[in-house]
């Protein structure tokens, strides 16, 4: 049996079922927005705890923050050489204590700096750290 | 037809209702870094937007609040379900956003820096 062949290219859907058409595509773009995922960076920063400036270890690398430089011990380093300067300093610390990086910023320095040198120090293997300064009220007699 | 219609205004309800506990209307410019990776299903985000406003899962909060706030947020939850989305404004100074970091850690929270991939 030969079957006719139709002609009728467009079908409109009926008007009833507008509604529910809008309907599904509110949701349809909620679930999408909704579903998009975020990417970042996992960093383990350990606990604070307060440590005189008198029994301050010393043998941990101290990265120190500017606004703009990034000083390894006191030495200006150029952000394009950290990784490799970090990675040497780092050679040959097994334990975890050993590889703590004491990070210090000055107080204007900006996030995105922050997380640039932080990334780089725990691409390179070590524990990041931060060493913040205690406001302490003191009053002055007089 | 009146279906459709509370069906629509139901769902705009709850729209508004999870807004309110959303970040996504704040204003803030992401940092770049490279090596990222998803953060997957988080209970809290603090967000620093950009006029150095402090917020905790979309309510602004201050600095004193948000380690105990945070606490409770997290609850019992065990070690690897602590995450936490920290999302900074990348122009924000270290002396706001370094005690915000220093709140998380000693709430026990995993810090997931929220960032954006660096394209050389």
């Amino acid at each position: 049996m030969r079957v006719a062949r139709t002609t009728k290219l467009m079908v409109e859907p009926p008007s009833s079922a507008t509604g529910d058409i809008a309907f599904n595509l509110i949701v349809f773009f909620l679930v999408c927005a909704s579903v998009q995922p975020d990417a970042g960076r996992r960093q383990s920063i350990p606990s604070s705890e307060t440590v005189d400036e008198e029994s301050k270890q010393t043998e941990n690398i101290e990265v120190s923050l500017t606004r703009t430089a990034v000083l390894v011990n006191g030495d200006v380093i150029p952000t394009n050489r950290l990784l490799s300067r970090l990675k040497t300093l780092l050679s040959g610390k097994a334990q975890p204590e050993e590889k703590v990086v004491v990070v210090k910023s000055e107080p204007d320095t900006p996030y995105s700096h922050w997380i640039f040198v932080t990334s780089i120090v725990e691409d390179a293997g070590g524990i990041v750290t931060l060493q913040l300064e205690e406001e302490r009220e003191i009053q002055v007699p007089g | 037809m009146a279906m459709g219609d509370i069906a629509f205004n139901l769902l705009i309800f709850f729209v508004i209702l999870a807004r309110a506990q959303d970040d996504s209307h704040l204003q803030w410019t992401p940092a770049k870094a490279d090596n990222l990776e998803n953060a997957g299903h988080t209970m809290v985000s603090v967000l620093i937007d950009s006029d150095s406003k402090l917020y905790l899962n979309g309510q602004q909060i201050g600095v004193a609040q948000l380690a105990g706030q945070i606490e409770t947020a997290l609850g019992d939850a065990p070690q690897g379900e602590r995450s936490v989305l920290v999302k900074v404004h990348n122009d924000t100074l270290a002396q706001r956003f370094e005690p915000v970091i220093e709140a998380i850690s000693e709430a026990g929270g995993d810090l997931i820096h929220i960032v954006e991939e660096q394209r050389d």
